[in-house]
């Protein structure tokens, strides 16, 4: 169990989760410069959808079956919120000085947060998740549970469908083309709302991918879970290059792997015995975060770019 | 501190024909795009110096370089004979003041404070003072408003002191930005496009100001896009196209320049070399920039454009 | 960054568009209007000495016949006051001068809110005696009265927008601008809002100025009056009517002018209101000598202290810190450490207070340097998830600290309880004290020694504000490349601007741990459900308006207060908060109370109104507006 490639292979699966919902962050900030500090939020609306597909479900339903619906509960809800947010919140506020959306968008994540929290059945405390049939397996000294195939595999997929769409599609060239330089392209007559509008249901449908992963991994879910994961899956996108795509993803493992990391052989450096362990392993991801800014702030795969003055 | 402006410092290191400011091979990519391609100049003290070009030559960039806002990617900027490390806070406090060429002026301040802004470097009083406010306080406090508001009448805005800077015209907004820069009390003074926006009578009375400006012993590097404004002021005139320096001399010798010509003015003046200096603009301002090359918007379009933004 | 500007903001405001219609919005003859708004408020006011139900199982027994009491009194309030600005509007001589702006806005709002409360007392009768047969003839009197009033305000010819143009387009509508109904009611709705903020007023400043004195005393008086009476509610329904007529009638006598020229009069005589609002202040615990009203006190006191540290960050330098309730905490832990308490891991040491004041913000200011340092130099929006990663890992890491899962300093969840009271020369703030007739209890002690720091931090503001680093401060925040073009070394005012909010948190958190007695790690998070987290603060500047020094102050207080006692509320308070966030940013950015810039605009605008002055001659408004 706390063999290194045991730690590898948990950094990498929760890694992969941080990756998935840094994507939403990477590509809004790629092309609004806005943290959608709702992102977190967003992805826990998602693991709700989800669920409350389920439970609708008729009973006696296989979880195979019932998983794609459960996916598309989740992303629809998902992206609705993703796109309404953009769409009534931070459209009105493009000119605005920075901190008005920024502002905006805690309030969005409170609001979102609370509304679970009043509104969805039970939500109080930890809702519980169906899980996938199966008992974990070994693939050598490493253990690997149903949830956890599940979420890599996720993560590849969506990983590889986002490349694709962004590289070869007129959409996602836009895409980039609005990144670099969003006047410009307007003026070149790419529609730079329906670009962001894109940006975020992209990013909502990542996240709920996400949410319902989350859900099949830990057997539970509870409505202030995107707080920790958004905090998370920021700094994993900070930590990748913000605006990467790529690095939010690298971001996210490199996260993921450090952590368990941590939180496994901190504690067997002489002096800090004590800071080990689960307690502390957000404490080092944030170290980490610090770190990064302190001495590459442009981020693993990001480059330096001059602001326009 | 000095009180009144027509008794400016003017260390006698710059004495009028000492170079003030030299910048040699200045190069700036961002990316595959090189905006400026080795680039030297020199300015010397008491003199005026254009800086003319097409649009997107990499005029306002180099002023970034200089002012440090951009860090050249090669090349080095030095004033009085010291290399100028390129952060805007020591630029100015070397003494370079500039301003910008889309107004960013402090909107929801005051003119007053707008100019005492500008004040920051020549005072010292940091938070302690601040706070206890001695009588030391009171005093810099009260020499800084002198001299920002013998600035305001220098530049006819004392009227105006109280009005929030947003709410001002544009004309006077162009002006306050200049009184903002005076008031860091500059060897040299850089100017962006001063008259974009204005009406002729303003960019006459722009022109005056200017030589009131160097008549103080301050010297001034202007880019601009009207012509007669550009002739009628420079002791020298440097072209800048596609980021590099094509000519540089007298107005005479740019104005006649066939590279020039070809790559900004558009058609041959109407004055020949042989014609009084202040015959030969005064045909040219309205025909200069209008006929210049075909992928080039008219100047006063794209200020139009980038003042909207 | 309270002027923040919207696009229908900034028409409202800064645009030429001065016009102006006044129309009712109901079509009737000028007298009729009149007499209806008068003979309303009579009703009005004649109901409230009748009985509105028979029996007493509604609070605040409405039984009594000739003696208003309960609600009753706030519809009483309401109407004498809307009667009495309506003559006032109508050009009663002698009245005049409680409507300066002549406008019948103010007499439409305060009719709004005598109906507010009255209808809202009738309704929760029937509803909670089930039905309206439980009202008794004073009731319906009342109800109708109020109906009477507020329709004859209607009839009023009121101060609006002008009428749309004909042809006019509406983008803002998107794809709804095809349907008619749609387009319609949104030029109703238009034309519908009320245009009186640049209505001229009388200069209050021409008065005596012993007489501007006097007005002033006599306004906090009855500010504190009408505060104290608030807080003494002592059931539900009563504060919601009470909420009602306070923030309707505040509007409305905005809408009077009257606010106005108290602003004026303040504006004018600065130190004088200064001075007068700190004696109100030190006088609440003695007319509210009470010490439950006193812990209310200190914890809006301490709440809206470190929110106004908070300004600092925000509010000035444009700096959005998520995490700022952890610098409370830091200070709160640092001075619980120090204080002697026998859990502390030095419970032999205690500091006096002033060297535990010093050690709590050393210790915050340190922190925040630490956080500051490799953020600031980087785009704000770092800054942001870095201080809200902060505010998260802080509560982590207290938690942690217990001798188990970390090293043994703050005993984890456990906290460090049983502090002991502070003693500040000879003067134990844990006993009571006697002054005269009153007596001073523990919470009226660290009242007054909280309000110290209060005055202490309003002081550190302004005079921050108003100087080179305050300026710098406002510089960056409105547009950082040109600050830094202007020699502003950005990080280094940024990090002091950082490291000074962080240290008054730190200074009120040493109060705050001695007040509370203990210090455990669940109050300083993000969000919660007590008061103070980083939401709670970031709401309450917001609310109040960033960058202004009451603003925040009473942001806090509102924000405090209505959950306090409104308690069936508080469950939906973080929704609240979040939604509050999102709907200000948009509609009202510059929170209740504007910035002195924005007052200076209003200000500006009044001046250059045509007819008012020529154009080129604002040297005089500008002088006197006096920065
Ligand atoms: N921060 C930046 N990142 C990328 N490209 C930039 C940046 N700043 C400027 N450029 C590019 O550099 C080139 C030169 O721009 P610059 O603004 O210096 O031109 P200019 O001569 O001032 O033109 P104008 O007369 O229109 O003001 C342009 O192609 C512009 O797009
Ligand atoms: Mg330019």
């Amino acid at each position: 169990m706390h063999t290194l490639p045991q730690q590898l292979a948990n950094g990498l699966f929760i890694g992969s989760m941080y990756g998935l919902i840094a994507i939403g962050y990477t590509m809004v900030y790629g092309i609004v410069q806005l943290i959608n500090f709702a992102h977190g939020e967003i992805y826990m609306t998602g693991a709700f959808g989800a669920l409350a597909v389920y439970t609708n479900l008729p009973d006696g339903m296989s979880i195979w079956a019932a998983l794609p619906l459960m996916l598309a509960g989740g992303a629809i809800v998902a992206v609705l919120i993703a796109v309404g947010a953009e769409r009534l919140a931070y459209r009105p506020l493009r000119n605005a000085p920075r901190l008005a959306p920024l502002i905006t968008a805690i309030g969005l994540s409170l609001a979102l947060q609370q509304a679970v929290f009043l509104w969805y059945p039970h939500a109080t405390a930890g809702k519980h998740f169906p899980q996938l049939p199966g008992d974990g397996f070994d693939i050598g000294s490493v253990s690997v549970a149903p949830g956890d195939i599940f979420l890599v595999v996720a993560a590849v997929v969506c990983m590889s469908a986002l490349a694709t769409f962004v590289r070869t599609s007129r959409t996602g060239r836009a895409m980039q083309a609005t990144a670099q330089d969003p006047d410009t392209a307007q003026l070149m007559g790419i529609d730079t709302n329906r670009i962001i509008v894109i940006a975020f249901a992209i990013g909502g449908l990542f996240a709920a991918v996400a949410g319902l992963a989350s859900g099949l991994k830990y057997g539970q879910i509870k409505y202030d879970m995107g707080f920790q994961a958004g905090l998370k899956a920021f700094t994993a996108a900070v930590l990748g290059g913000i605006g990467n795509i790529y690095g939010a993803m690298l971001g996210g493992v490199v996260l993921g792997i450090a952590e368990s990391c941590a939180s496994a052989y901190i504690s067997n450096i002489p002096g800090m015995q004590q800071l080990g362990g689960e307690g502390w392993k957000n404490v080092w991801a944030f170290v980490l975060l610090i770190i990064v800014l302190l001495l590459r702030p442009q981020g693993l795969l990001g480059e330096r770019v001059a602001d326009r003055a | 501190m000095t009180t009144t402006i027509p008794q400016q410092p003017t260390p006698a290191s710059a004495g009028p024909k000492q170079a003030l400011l030299e910048a040699s091979g200045v190069i700036m990519r961002f990316g595959g795009l090189t905006a400026v391609r080795d680039v030297s100049l020199t300015v010397n003290g008491g003199e005026i110096v254009g800086l003319i070009g097409p649009n997107g030559a990499g005029k306002t960039t180099f002023f970034n370089c200089l002012t440090g806002l951009y860090v050249p990617t090669e090349g080095t900027v030095s004033y009085r004979g010291t290399v100028l490390p390129p952060k805007p806070h020591l630029v100015t406090q070397a003494g370079i003041a500039r301003t910008f060429q889309n107004i960013r002026l402090f909107a929801n301040m005051t003119v007053l404070e707008n100019v005492l802004v500008g004040r920051h470097t020549r005072t010292r009083e940091g938070l302690f003072s601040a706070i206890v406010r001695g009588p030391g306080f009171h005093r810099a406090e009260r020499a800084s408003r002198e001299r920002a508001m013998e600035l305001l009448e220098f530049t006819g805005l004392a009227a105006k002191a109280d009005h929030l800077a947003r709410n001002l015209p544009y004309g006077e907004q162009r002006k306050l930005e200049i009184a903002r820069a005076l008031a860091s009390e500059p060897g040299l003074l850089l100017l962006d496009e001063p008259t974009a926006g204005m009406n002729p009578q303003e960019t006459r009375a722009t022109e005056e100001l200017v030589f009131a400006i160097r008549d103080q012993g301050i010297a001034v590097l202007v880019i601009e896009h009207d012509m007669r404004f550009i002739f009628n002021l420079c002791d020298r005139v440097a072209v800048l196209v596609q980021g590099e320096k094509l000519v540089e001399g007298s107005s005479e010798v740019v104005q006649n320049d066939e590279r020039v010509i070809a790559a900004y003015l558009g058609e041959p003046f109407e004055g020949t070399p042989q014609s009084a200096p202040e015959a030969a603009p005064a045909d040219a301002p309205e025909s200069a920039p209008a006929g210049a090359p075909d992928d080039d918007e008219a100047p006063e379009n794209d200020e139009q454009q980038e003042n909207d933004k | 960054m309270t002027d923040i500007p919207l696009a229908t903001a900034e028409a409202a405001v800064a645009g030429t568009d001065t016009g102006r219609r006044a129309a009712p919005y109901l079509p009737m003859p000028r007298t009729a209007a009149r007499a209806a708004t008068l003979a309303g408020a009579v009703i009005s006011i004649a109901s409230t000495f009748m009985s509105w139900t028979y029996t007493t199982d509604f609070p605040g027994d409405l039984t009594v016949s000739g003696y208003p009491g309960g609600l009753q009194i706030m519809t009483l309030i309401a109407a004498i006051l809307t009667g009495v600005v309506a003559l006032g509007a109508f050009g009663t001589p002698g009245l005049r001068w409680l409507n300066p702006s002549r406008s019948p806005n103010s007499v439409l709002l305060l009719a709004l809110a005598t109906l507010g409360t009255t209808w809202y007392t009738v309704i929760d009768i029937a509803a909670k005696l089930g039905g309206f047969a439980n009202l008794d003839p004073g009731g319906f009197v009342a109800f109708i009265g109020a109906l009477v009033l507020f329709a004859g305000a209607l009839g009023l010819p009121i101060d609006r927008r002008p009428q749309e143009p004909a042809g006019a387009e509406y983008y803002e509508l998107g794809r709804f601008e095809k349907y008619a109904a749609v387009v319609r009611t949104y030029v109703w709705l238009r034309e519908a809002r009320l245009h009186h903020s640049d209505l001229r007023v009388a200069d209050a400043r021409k008065l005596n100025p012993w007489l501007q004195r006097l007005v002033i005393v006599v306004v906090y008086a009855l500010g504190l009056k009408i505060l104290t009476f608030g807080l003494a509610t002592d059931y539900s329904d009563i504060f919601i009517g009470y909420l009602i007529v306070v923030a309707v009638g505040f509007w409305g006598l905005g809408a009077s002018g009257l606010l106005k020229q108290f602003q004026q009069l303040t504006h004018r005589n600065r130190r004088f209101s200064a001075t007068v609002g700190v004696i109100a202040a030190i006088a609440y615990p003695f007319v509210q000598n009470n010490e439950h009203w006193a812990n209310l006190g200190v914890s809006v006191l301490i709440v809206g202290t470190v929110a106004l540290g908070l300004n600092i960050v925000v509010g000035l330098t444009g700096l959005l810190d998520l995490g700022y309730v952890a610098f409370l905490g830091v200070g709160a832990y640092a001075a619980a450490l120090v204080s002697g308490s026998q859990f502390s891991i030095w419970s032999g040491v205690q500091f006096p207070f002033w060297a535990a004041a010093i050690t709590g913000m050393v210790a915050a200011c340190v922190f925040g340097v630490l956080i500051g340092a490799p953020t600031l130099r980087l785009r704000g929006d770092y800054l942001a998830i870095v201080t809200l990663g902060f505010g998260e890992i802080f509560r982590i890491v207290v938690r942690n600290l217990d001798g188990v899962s970390g090293p043994k300093i703050t005993n984890g969840p456990n906290g460090i309880a049983q502090i002991p009271d502070l003693s500040v020369f000879g003067y134990n703030l844990g006993d009571n004290h006697s002054m005269g007739s009153f007596t001073l209890g523990r919470f009226a002690n660290y009242y007054l020694l909280m309000l110290l720091i209060t005055v202490i931090v309003v002081l550190v503001f302004t005079r921050a504000a108003d100087s080179r680093i305050g300026r710098s401060w406002i510089a960056i925040r409105e547009d950082e490349t040109a600050a830094t073009a202007m020699g502003i070394n950005g990080f280094r005012v940024k990090l002091v601007a950082f490291a000074l909010g962080a240290s008054l948190a730190g200074l009120a958190g040493t109060v705050f741990a001695h007040v509370t007695n203990s210090v455990v790690p669940d109050p300083y998070q993000f969000s919660g459900p007590v008061p103070p987290n980083s939401a709670f603060l970031l709401a309450a500047v917001v609310l109040g308006g960033m960058g202004t020094v009451s603003g925040p102050i009473l942001g806090a207080a509102l924000l405090y207060v209505i959950p306090e006692k409104l308690d069936f509320l508080s469950k939906y308070e973080l929704f609240a908060f979040g939604l509050a966030l999102v709907l200000i940013m948009r509609f009202r950015p510059e929170g209740i109370i504007p910035n002195r810039r924005r007052q200076l605009e209003f200000h500006e605008d009044e001046e250059l109104a045509p007819g008012n002055r020529p154009m080129g001659d604002d040297t005089v408004p500008a002088a006197t507006a006096g920065a």
